[in-house]
């Protein structure tokens, strides 16, 4: 198998006959082994009718398999004092478990089982109901998860990030056994998963075993659909919702490139420089964008008294997605003139480009961020299977090169481009409590 | 590798400074590229009167908000050019503020800790941002059935005038009245203080380390620590439910709760372990595996015991759909009740205390993570190898011990419980 030493270290990479992709990096420091299965599934594979499927199969995963009965595989991962957990997003479905390095067979014979075995009995598929649309309530508790579930709604109307990884309520109500298990039987498999494995392993008897536990599995996973594009749209939508929650604030979201266009550099760089997350290089890649004092939108709206939180988002996707920035207004300003300042930060960006300090200081920050975001065998596993999963191998290293030298000019230029009024969607949110302002 | 050899990754050591600054060191994981140091000090929100509540947390806030010759922005783009961060947290009992950042940059980010502890610059326009902040969050408390029903439960719990009652933002009126006197008069008063310390987690050795930190925090002596507030009796709990009505929500959710042991209490190891049994041990517990594995009622159900320096008290929750709250009730009350009444299995115990011990592994994965072990040593004053002796501790407490702790440390009839959100029938007395 061909190894590569980027900014993960030394990783080793191949595919077995039956299609499961595998990425090793032993860690002879660590003291844990930390096994990450990422499928190539998730809400951007559905339709309306099976809205929530990933996420719920996601659910089932934990449901039971052959060889470990329902409870088994929590019980003997938490027994030894390990972690395990999973997420689904729009593009993919992740299942992680980190154990004490002894253990790491466990993590590899659980995921071997679900893999293509899980468990999809019509009780079990019921009883999981009820804890689906409990998160899904525990979610709508949150002004922020409405509002952006709204943001959605309005920016597509064709392609599936129309909706959450949750999806819609009376999808995950009406939803039988039959149709998640047939999603589940067709794409679940070695062909849309890669297995990552990082952390305290010999690299020989560790492909040996994955070869003896994946490489039996049935070659399965049938292809998902890809979407259909979604139409430019040809004007400003806009939504309004009310409730209580929090000081008002206010959704922008921007069509935004796929992962692979050449303007996701640029696109990152205005990310970076608006709301300050280096994201894609940072620690806490997939965390929630955090205030950071240097960034443009908090100096120009918190720092002045608009905003008591003001962060920018653009999650590289596998289609164009949505780069949105989230403004919560202060006590007492009014969410027009917070958005009549938005919008006057975005010319400038559009009009005149990062300036050269901040540009510099960006740059600098992705740089030493990303020499720092490997640490730890859960942390590697996340970052190469992430990366793995957005595009062709070496992305985040060729990223991380074109981001670096991407000049003003074209930051400037992607601006104009990005916050065409034409492409603008904006959810209010407005509470009985604080509602009126200058 | 068995579980219990986890002494290496976890050697911690004691220093002094010339001032009486207690410092424990910490050796991060091996490969790590990072540092993280954690400076603390008695600080927290109970040392609040009542008219001036929330000056604790303001002052919290602001330590990370410009300090020495450093704005709030140009201290922003000091740490960014190292990808470093400044963060403060306040509780009850104390102020931590915690630099993180790449080790080869120790030396020049360490100073930036002693700034924001030393020298915090208390800009007006930071003041200002801040309590614009404060009163969004105090906003939030009021409308939001988490937040809501977490301060109602501490109210229920505590009686007034003790220093676990309050969550540290203070109300409007309160505020409106924290001038920039009255935060220096504060932080001049808590922060220079012997019951302050230090936890550090770095490759440099602690002789080197402890002059460096001498250079930078000073030598001359700190005044003798003060002792924290009087515990007031909590009150007996009111025997139903108090029911709030928080609209705009999907789901109801459920806090309840009540006094329990300090950190130091020899009990702690049990209670620690009828703890985790309960509901801190997740996937294994017992709230998990009843409300949600086997009847489906709850996505999240979880409980915490929070002993700290002074004392400490224990928390169960949930959240359901409202016509779900009543049976919800009943089972979070017939497990915690369960849990004081009979040994656990040894089978059980034996799960939940392996998995606690073997967990530790996981937390030295990075320095961030196990740089909070450090900060729990030096903040508790436990003895440097005390997570060394950690699994040999848990190893040694009998069922039976668990069970009397249990009773003891979270006593369901010293427990008041809230509900807050969209009620589906309202009973009981009823808050807005």
């Amino acid at each position: 198998m061909p190894s590569s030493a980027g900014p993960a270290g030394r990783v080793v990479a191949g595919t077995l006959p039956n299609g499961l992709r595998l990425l090793l990096a032993p860690r002879s420091a660590a003291g844990t082994v930390s096994v990450w299965v990422w499928y190539r599934i998730g809400s951007r594979n559905e339709v309306p009718g099976t809205t929530g499927a990933s996420h719920w199969v996601e659910h089932m995963m934990f449901n039971g398999s052959p060889n470990f009965p329902k409870g088994q595989m929590d019980r003997a991962v938490m027994e030894v004092g390990g972690y395990l957990n999973a997420f689904t997003d729009v593009d993919f479905t992740a299942y992680l478990t980190t154990v004490p390095a002894p253990h790491a067979d466990l993590p590899l014979r659980i995921e071997a089982d679900r893999m293509s075995r899980a468990r999809m009995t019509a009780a079990e598929v019921e009883r999981e109901r009820t804890i689906v649309l409990a998160e899904r309530d525990g979610n709508e508790n949150a002004p922020e998860f409405k509002a952006e579930e709204e943001l959605y709604e309005l920016a597509f109307r064709r392609h599936p990030y129309r909706w959450d990884p949750l999806g819609w309520r009376e999808d995950i109500q009406r939803m039988t056994a039959e149709t998640l298990a047939t999603y589940y039987r067709t794409y679940y498999g070695p062909r849309n998963a890669t297995l990552v494995v990082a952390g305290r392993f010999a690299e020989r008897p560790m492909r040996a075993r994955i070869g003896a536990l994946f490489g039996r599995l049935p070659s399965a996973g049938a292809p998902p659909p890809r979407p259909a594009p979604e139409p430019a749209p040809h004007g400003e939508r806009r939504a309004t919702l009310r409730g209580p929650g929090s000081t008002p604030f206010l959704l922008v979201g921007f069509r935004a490139p796929a992962v692979d266009d050449p303007a996701a550099p640029a696109t990152v760089l205005l990310d970076t420089l608006l709301g300050g997350e280096t994201r894609l290089f940072g620690v806490s890649a997939w965390g929630r964008s955090v205030e950071h004092p240097s960034a443009r939108l908090y100096r120009r709206l918190v720092a002045t008294g608009l905003a008591i939180r003001a962060t920018s988002e653009w999650r590289p996707r596998a289609d164009p997605g949505l780069f949105v920035v989230h403004l919560q207004a202060a006590v007492g300003v009014s969410l027009d003139r917070l958005e009549r300042a938005l919008l006057r930060e975005l010319e400038a960006i559009a009009r005149s480009g990062p300036t050269p300090g901040e540009l510099r200081e960006i740059r600098q920050k992705i740089r030493v961020a990303a020499a720092l975001a490997y640490e730890g065998p859960t942390r590697t596993a996340f970052r190469l299977g992430y990366f793995a999963l957005l595009g062709a191998p070496g992305i985040e290293e060729r990223l991380r090169r074109q981001i670096l030298a991407t000049p003003a000019r074209a930051i400037r230029d992607r601006a104009r481009e990005l916050f065409a009024a034409d492409s603008r969607c904006v959810v209010r949110f407005e509470t009985a409590e604080a509602r009126g302002g200058r | 590798m068995a579980a219990d050899r986890i002494a290496a990754p976890l050697r911690m050591e004691r220093s002094t400074l010339a001032n009486g600054l207690p410092l424990v060191r910490q050796e991060p994981p091996a490969g790590a590229a990072t540092f993280a140091a954690t400076f603390f000090a008695p600080a927290g929100w109970a040392f609040d009167r009542p008219e001036l509540a929330g000056r604790a947390v303001l002052v919290a806030e602001l330590l990370t908000g410009g300090a020495g010759r450093w704005d709030r922005a140009a201290l922003a783009r000091r740490l960014d050019r190292a990808a470093a961060t400044l963060t403060s947290h306040c509780h009850p009992e104390a102020t931590e503020v915690t630099l993180w950042g790449p080790e080869a940059h120790l030396a020049e980010l360490l100073p930036l800790l002693a700034d924001a502890v030393l020298r915090p610059r208390f800009d007006s326009a930071e003041i200002q941002r801040v309590r614009r902040q404060l009163l969004e969050r105090q906003m939030r408390e009021r409308t939001q059935p988490d937040r809501r029903a977490e301060k109602e439960l501490f109210a229920r719990i505590f009686p007034a005038g003790h220093p676990y009652r309050e969550t540290g933002l203070g109300s409007p009126a309160s505020l409106a009245r924290l001038t920039r006197a009255e935060l220096l008069r504060f932080f001049e008063e808590r922060y220079r203080d012997r019951g302050a310390g230090l936890a550090i987690s770095c490759r440099e050795p602690i002789g080197p380390l402890t002059r460096r930190l001498e250079e930078l925090l000073g030598r001359g002596g700190l005044p003798p620590a003060r002792p924290g507030p009087p515990l007031p009796r909590p009150p007996p709990p009111a025997p139903e439910p108090l029911q709030i009505e928080v609209p705009g929500g999907s789901q109801v959710e459920i806090r309840t709760g009540g006094p329990s042991i300090a950190r130091s209490d020899p009990a702690y190891p049990a209670a620690y372990l009828a703890n985790e049994i309960l509901g801190g041990r997740s996937l294994l517990s017992r709230l998990f595996l009843n409300l949600r594995e086997h009847r489906g009622l709850v996505y999240h159900a979880a409980s915490e015991l929070e002993a700290m320096r002074w004392g400490g008290y224990w928390t169960a929750e949930a959240a359901t759909e409202p016509r779900r709250v009543p049976r919800v009730l009943r089972l979070l009350d017939r497990e915690t009740r369960a849990l004081g009444r009979s040994d656990p299995t040894s089978a059980e115990l034996d799960r939940v205390r392996e998995s606690a011990i073997g967990s530790i592994w996981i937390d030295l994965e990075n320095t961030a993570s196990a740089h909070e072990l450090a900060v729990d040593v030096a903040y508790h004053q436990l003895p440097p190898e005390y997570y060394e002796r950690w699994p040999a501790v848990l190893r040694a407490v009998p069922a039976r011990a668990v069970r009397e702790a249990a009773a003891e440390a979270m006593d369901p009839d010293r427990a008041s419980t809230v509900v807050a959100g969209p009620l589906a029938r309202p009973a009981g007395s009823t808050a807005r």
